[in-house]
């Protein structure tokens, strides 16, 4: 309950922030801090410098791109998330998810940015901003990149944003004629996920991904593949998650045992897709 | 919308003996302690401040078991800030061992507060640093080198029973203590029984009430006396402090607890006494006040869980129409590193011994153990919980395997009103009730009859739908004297209360008790009654906050725990009113110059029955003429308007040979009834119905009655399906934060209905009965409801108190590995 | 203007209930320690270390929080509103009154976070249904009541018949 000393300091743009975060090792920038002020209760972290990103008004908007890519700033709450007709119009499941993270007082801290970045494996968004392919923006001293997610979750607690970067923001693709799912078991109700998984379903097919089962979401590729050639009836759905849980080495826990989870997976990801294709019908 | 139900409370026609009018006794009149705790302003023992006073963190160790190589504070204290540290050494050096209530081999173990050359759990506390803020305390804490040297872990009570690794030295053995209730004659019950229904192992899990604000105390040592006060929030100070000065080397009368609010405590605020002496010898050592606030990882870690137990060979007598005749049972106790409270809990559950059934023929084998877990404390519905769970876990299965519905079934052997009272097997009196109306009750809450309607509805959606009932009882009002059929030599029997009332000067009406509320609304209720004896309005009645062990009336076993407030608690209050009444109406009498039986009080007045209006003297006369003007009274008498009760219950003594006797006194009844949904595909399980129908006879205030449902319900619930302390093999706690532990919050609860009978206690002061406890009815129903929805997909036998979605789920992928722990043997 | 230096304290500024605040705090400090202990408003309280119980929860510029996951440095700039602020003019609010007729507080203890969780729930929603008291409250722990009285009490208010 009782942090280790830390220095704090509070940028005013994304550049300071970039320049702290480069400047001093072992430093962490701080968005909502709902994850990391209890990992440093715990002591379980112990950054020697906090990177406070408060102030960094332009982190906190919701937009569209040029190209019409839906823009979530680093900093945009789940509350903000959940509030946001942008994303009610491009792409609902967004909110719908951030609205069942944790509490209303997370919610009302919690980032999106700091939920990617914790890249904690039962974290909510991640699995969900893989199949919905998502990009995300990096910055850094020497400028800017974009990472997709694919290759943004790099391990647990890991990602592709290195030291003396900033992620910036996040950029999801519209819905069009795409369907969208989430389904999994949690830790009570609105709790931490046991196994989660997501899905959208387009015309080409669906992308599938799970959360919970190994240190970054795993996509159900031979699902996926299976279900290229759009049958989508709940037969067909449930034949094709058949071995996937199987294909999984996921932890056993106190929740649950691994083949819990290899079952857990199975029904998540067919009650995700068919989730996606009743919406998709709408 | 109110998802609460309350059916017209139906009052037996059993006699009682309360001698009050209701009056304000029977309302639901919001609580007196509400307005400073909605506005923040109550006084929790965190929230108070001394000047100079340091901050304390406990080190507590990381191995489940371990021998401590060596403990280095140096670089702890060159902290700036850091006032001082303690080790276990010294606590060795300064203080005796806590006294055990066993017989050996458990009498030999060695309790001391700080942990000593050895530790048994992992967050057990081996030293302690204080400091000037709380951060530096906790900074200071991390800088204490401690050396371990790691020693084979025990976390399973059956692995400690074979003693192949020894927790105390001293003890020689890992039991705390074993021996055998045999009532009836089992065997012959057995053999003469048209079926037996065997059971190999049931297991009640690990959890604990988990209350809200953790354990702690502010403790201020003065040097000219030598006495300690502790601003605490120990829930049983007489208990604590029984176990806390021997171990001190003083006096009983030189530790003065105080509490004001305290933060709930459901039994888990009774075992503080290790953390207390460690505070007590800190602020001697460093002269100044100490202050520890438990953080909720250590309480789940190391301060108090609920027993584990485990029910192993269960034979179960029955004829063929269905009648039970008696069980036996080998019970095995998880205690934890330390026994503390324990073996208390060896005998407590024979409050209950046949729970609500007429079983005449009983024996269980019961051992307890040490493992290398937290050590235990009471928590709601102590001991007795998990017995009654084995008793509705044999019912269920026993119906269930014989083809009898549950609820015919335990209509045909729950003990009947005719009864009433009833003398169980050993001894015990169930003072009233009526279980089967009370089961009625559930049943029509529930809409029992559209069950398989639902059942059908349900399974049309892919879900598994079942139906349950927990019958319990909540027996209040302990009798001390049953510490003796555990060790003869204990010198504690019976029971009792304090409370003082008096009349002010300017006619205030003061109350003290010795009870030490956490939430129970003793104020509200000492009010009532108060407000009814003396006829005034609660509002006159000032119940002072909390409890002082110098200033307020106090008695040996003074506490609040074990549903006895309304039996002791109250009955004291009545007492003491009623003694102070008796002088009002003399003073009043003799200024009036009126008979006393001329007097009535009302209207917060003593006055002259049907007289003149001027005949009236208000409380503030009587008051100010007793207190401040009282030259013209008689000398030969002398009303003091103060007066002090001890309520004494009597029990008689109990038989130590026989094991019988009156081990309580006063039982409610709770009857829960529950409507499950399970997914098959995940294992998740909702409830979609739930009623609760509690009858503990006269209700003081029905909605301080109808709250104390809820929660313990609430707590039930909880335990069924999400909270269970469990360790790795490394003695390591798994779920020691409330992720992990899941507590049911706002979106986890199922609506709740809730129902009530009123059957007076023909023994208790105002016919009401202890209660609160609740006895973990929906523990049992849940259980019984996971059990009839699997009926449907492999009919596995609920095994386990606590059942998860992950352990449902491999319920329904190996129902047979359940099914071989039962069977039945037919003639 | 440089970049600013990270340091160890920072000077903060912040309304607290409606009273303006200085303070020098430690940049570890929790916000709920500071509000404790530092301002001595006793009222929010610890109920657990890692964030789930809401028995800290106040407001940060009309938002419900649980100070316990924020730092006090955090804060600086904000407007604090705790549970002595509820009925700062000594009159209780219709939910703290709500509270006391409905029964929806035992020990007390998770009371303060509750009534917080509540005001701000019935400031942007004041007809709340059942289900969304439910919603609103889920962050905070309640080991007494089992939550019961305690959303009669907030739908009451809602409803207007408390």
């Amino acid at each position: 309950m009782l942090l280790r000393e830390v220095d704090y300091a509070r940028p005013a743009t994304v550049e300071e922030a970039v320049s702290l975060l480069a400047a001093h090792e072992g430093a962490r920038a701080l968005a909502g801090g709902q994850t990391l002020v209890n990992v440093m209760k715990a002591r379980a972290a112990a950054p020697d410098v906090l990177v406070d990103l408060v102030d960094l008004a332009e982190l906190r908007t919701i937009g569209f791109s040029s190209d019409g890519l839906l823009e979530i700033g680093a900093m945009v709450t789940y509350t903000q998330l959940v509030g946001s007709s942008e994303v009610e119009v491009a792409r609902p499941i967004l909110a719908e998810v951030a609205a069942t993270i944790a509490d209303v007082q997370v919610r009302n801290r919690g980032t999106v940015g700091g939920n990617v970045c914790v890249s904690d494996p039962t974290n909510h968004l991640p699995p969900l901003l893989v199949v919905l392919d998502a990009s995300f923006t990096i910055r850094g001293s020497g400028g800017e990149r974009v990472v997709p997610a694919d290759e943004f979750f790099v391990g647990v607690y890991m990602t592709a944003v290195g030291e003396g970067e900033l992620l910036t923001k996040i950029s999801v693709p519209p819905a069009s004629d795409t369907g969208d799912g989430f389904s999994g078991v949690t830790i009570g109700k609105h709790g931490t996920y046991v196994v989660d998984a997501a899905a959208t379903v387009s015309g080409e097919g669906a992308r599938i991904a799970i959360g919970c089962v190994a240190a970054t979401p795993v996509r159900a590729t031979e699902m996926e593949e299976r279900l290229a050639g759009g049958d989508f009836s709940e037969d067909a759905v449930r034949e094709a998650a058949k071995g996937l849980g199987a294909s999984l080495d996921p932890p056993s826990d106190v929740h649950g045992s691994a083949d819990y989870r290899r079952s857990l997976a199975e029904t998540s990801a067919v009650r995700a897709v068919l989730q996606a294709v009743e919406r998709r019908k709408r | 919308m109110s998802t609460t139900t309350t059916t017209t409370p139906t009052v037996t026609e059993q006699q009682s003996t309360p001698t009050l009018e209701k009056g304000y006794i029977g309302q639901s009149i919001p609580r007196r302690e509400d307005k400073r705790l909605v506005q923040g302003l109550g006084t929790f023992f965190d929230d108070m401040r001394r000047h100079g006073m340091g901050y304390v963190h406990f080190v507590r160790s990381p191995y489940g078991h371990a021998k401590i190589v060596s403990i280095d504070v140096s670089k702890a204290l060159e902290l700036d800030g850091v006032y001082g540290t303690i080790t276990g050494d010294e606590v060795a050096i300064h203080t005796e061992p806590f006294f055990e209530m066993s017989v050996e081999p458990g009498a030999n173990i060695k309790d001391y507060a700080l942990a000593v050359g050895r530790v048994r759990h992992t967050g057990e506390p081996v030293a302690a640093v204080c400091a000037a803020t709380r951060e530096l305390a906790r900074d200071a804490a991390d800088l204490v080198e401690v050396e371990y040297d790691p020693l084979p872990v025990l976390v399973d009570a059956e692995e400690s029973l074979k003693d192949e690794t020894v927790l105390h030295d001293d003890a020689g053995s890992n039991v705390v203590w074993s021996g055998v209730f045999d009532w009836g004659d089992i065997d012959q019950a057995l053999a003469d029984a048209d079926h037996v229904v065997k059971i190999e192992r049931l297991h009640f899990h690990r959890f604990s009430s988990t209350p809200l604000e953790c354990a702690g105390a502010l403790v201020e040592y003065d040097k000219g006396t030598a006495e300690w006060t502790l601003h605490c929030n120990h829930q049983m100070p007489g208990v604590g402090a029984i176990w806390m000065a021997p171990a001190l080397r003083t006096g009983i009368d030189k530790l003065r607890f105080v509490t004001q609010d305290i933060g709930g405590g459901f039994g888990n605020k009774i075992c503080l006494h290790p953390q207390y002496v460690v505070l007590c010898l800190l602020a001697r050592k460093l002269g100044r006040p100490v202050q520890w606030t438990e953080w909720r990882t250590d309480q789940h870690t190391a301060n108090a869980h609920g027993n584990e137990r485990t029910f192993l060979d269960i034979e179960v007598g029955v004829m063929a129409d269905g009648t039970m005749t008696g069980f036996k049972v080998r019970a095995l106790d998880d205690c934890g590193a330390f026994p503390r409270y324990e073996p208390l809990g060896c005998i407590i559950w024979a409050q209950v011994t046949p729970g609500l059934y007429g079983w005449r023929n009983i024996r269980v084998d019961f051992t307890q153990v040490c493992t290398n877990k937290s050590p235990v404390s009471p928590n709601r519905g102590y001991s007795r919980m998990q017995h009654l769970w084995l008793t509705e876990r044999i019912a269920d299965i026993v119906a269930t395997e014989l083809g009898i519905d549950p609820v015919e079934f335990r209509k045909k052997n729950y003990v009947k009103t005719e009864q009433m009272p009833y003398e169980t097997p050993n001894g015990c009196v169930y003072d009233s009730g009526d279980y089967a109306a009370a089961l009625d009750i559930a049943l029509d809450l529930i809409d029992s009859g559209s069950i398989e309607d639902r059942r059908k509805e349900a399974a049309a959606r892919g879900k598994l739908l079942g139906f349950g009932i927990g019958s319990t009882l909540d027996s209040g009002t302990n009798n001390f004297g049953q510490s003796t059929l555990l060790n003869p030599d204990l010198q504690f029997s019976g029971n009792n209360e304090a409370a003082s009332v008096k009349l002010d000067i300017f006619g205030e009406v003061v109350v003290t008790l010795g009870t030490v509320p956490q939430g129970q609304g003793h104020e509200t209720t000492a009010a009532q009654v108060v407000a009814d004896i003396l006829g005034c309005s609660p509002e006159q009645v000032n119940v002072r906050r909390g409890h002082d062990t110098w200033f307020n009336s106090h008695a040996g076993f003074s506490g609040t725990y074990a549903s006895q407030f309304a039996f002791t608690g109250l009955g004291a209050v009545k007492g003491a009113a009623e003694l102070v009444r008796a002088e009002m109406v003399q003073l009043a009498a003799a200024v009036l110059q009126a008979p006393e039986e001329a007097i009535e009080l009302a209207d917060g007045f003593a006055r002259i029955k049907d007289g003149p209006e001027e005949a009236a003297l208000p409380f503030m006369a009587l008051g100010a003429i007793v207190n401040a003007n009282n030259a013209f009274l008689p000398p030969d008498f002398n009303p003091t308007l103060n007066h002090r009760y001890v309520c004494r219950p009597y029990f008689g003594m109990v038989d130590t040979e026989k094991k019988t006797g009156q081990l309580t006194l006063t039982y409610a009844t709770q009857i829960h009834a529950a409507v499950v949904e399970i997914d098959p595909e995940t294992g998740v399980v909702d409830v979609v119905d739930y009623a609760a129908v509690d009858d503990c006879g006269i209700r003081i205030n029905p909605q301080i009655v109808e709250g104390q449902v809820h929660g313990a319900t609430t707590h039930a619930l909880g335990a069924a399906l999400s909270e269970e302390f469990v360790y790795d093999e490394e003695g390591t706690l798994l779920t020691s934060n409330f992720y992990d532990y899941h507590v049911p919050h706002a979106l986890d609860m199922p609506p709740l209905k809730t129902g009530s009978m009123e059957s007076p206690s023909p023994v208790a002061p105002l016919g009401a009965k202890g209660m609160g406890e609740g006895g973990g009815g929906g523990i049992h129903c849940v259980c019984a409801a996971i059990q009839d929805a699997l009926g449907a997909a492999g009919k596995a036998i609920v095994y386990t108190s606590c059942n998860p979605p992950h352990r449902v789920w491999s319920m329904l992928q190996d129902p047979e590995a359940t099914r071989a722990n039962v069977s039945v043997v037919s003639k | 203007m440089g970049t600013p230096a990270p340091a160890r304290s920072r000077a903060i500024s912040l309304e607290v209930n409606g009273e303006a605040v200085e303070y020098e705090v430690p940049a570890r400090r929790l916000l709920v320690h500071f509000i404790r202990d530092d301002l001595g408003l006793t009222g929010t309280h610890v109920g657990c270390d890692t964030g789930n119980c809401g028995a800290c929860t106040v407001h940060v510029d009309g938002v419900s929080v649980k100070s316990c996951m924020l730092l006090a440095v955090q804060a600086d700039g904000t407007r604090i509103a705790t549970v002595e602020g509820l009925a700062a003019d000594g009159e209780l609010t219709a939910l703290q009154r709500s509270f006391n007729e409905h029964h929806a507080l035992q020990c007390g203890y998770c009371t303060p976070g509750m009534l917080m969780s509540a005001t701000a729930l019935l400031e942007q929603n004041p007809h709340p249904n059942e289900d969304e008291v439910r919603v609103a409250l889920q962050g905070n722990i309640c080991r007494c009541t089992g939550y019961v009285n305690i959303v009669e009490a907030v739908v009451a208010v809602g409803e207007g018949t408390s």
